[in-house]
């Protein structure tokens, strides 16, 4: 039963971020704000398969260029990054960020293509974070 | 026309020059050296969703786009 609960939070929970992000897309999709400019860039450099993951689940997943592990990459500007296990779930969260003030859209691109491109570097200057529920 | 995206406060910022005008070349080498020179990251896109760091500037690349380094958040 408990087990029950937490499952339908974690969907009503992944729901409702991604209806957030394709309401914010969708809203303002002739708009110019910064927001908006950031997330339009994040959409034209994600895979096919991560903007489906991004419009369906409020995230999308990567893969790490040097260890193959799959990173979560959930909307937000810092503690947004979670490690996955072998059976998906949640194993560890890092924290690593453009220096600066960006956009979400953008901090989300920057640590994709880190990930991707450079992931134990990345990583080394990550802060590291428990284990999440979610 | 190929383009240099820059991130910064208004999400980004794109200068777009002429591969084959010699000056606007030089320009957006010029620019690109002083993003990498002061701690930007270059990257760009090869594929569908895939991308590659840039170590130095290549006039032919399409979509190059610069990220502030990481930090610990």
């Amino acid at each position: 039963m408990k087990a029950l609960f937490w499952l339908s939070r974690q969907i009503s929970e992944c729901e409702w971020r991604a209806r957030a992000v394709c309401g914010l897309f969708r809203s303002a999709r002739n708009a110019n704000t910064p927001e908006l400019r950031g997330l339009r860039l994040l959409r034209s450099w994600l895979s096919p398969a991560q903007l489906a993951q991004l419009d369906a689940k409020g995230y999308f997943d990567v893969i790490g260029g040097q260890s193959g592990k799959t990173y979560r990459i959930k909307f937000g500007i810092c503690a947004n990054i979670l490690e996955l296990a072998e059976d998906g779930r949640p194993k560890v969260g890092w924290c690593v960020v453009p220096d600066g003030c960006l956009v979400a859209g953008d901090v989300m691109l920057a640590q994709k293509i880190s990930l991707e491109t450079c992931e134990c570097a990345a990583l080394a200057k990550a802060n590291r974070f428990g284990a999440p529920t979610r | 026309m190929a383009t240099q995206i820059v991130m910064d406060l208004n999400g980004d910022t794109r200068h777009q020059f002429d591969p084959n005008d010699a000056e606007a070349v030089a320009k957006a080498e010029r620019r690109f050296k002083e993003l990498t020179g002061s701690g930007f990251v270059a990257a760009e896109r090869t594929s569908s969703g895939q991308s590659r760091l840039v170590k130095s500037f290549e006039p032919t690349a399409s979509e190059t786009l610069f990220f502030p380094r990481l930090v610990g958040g």
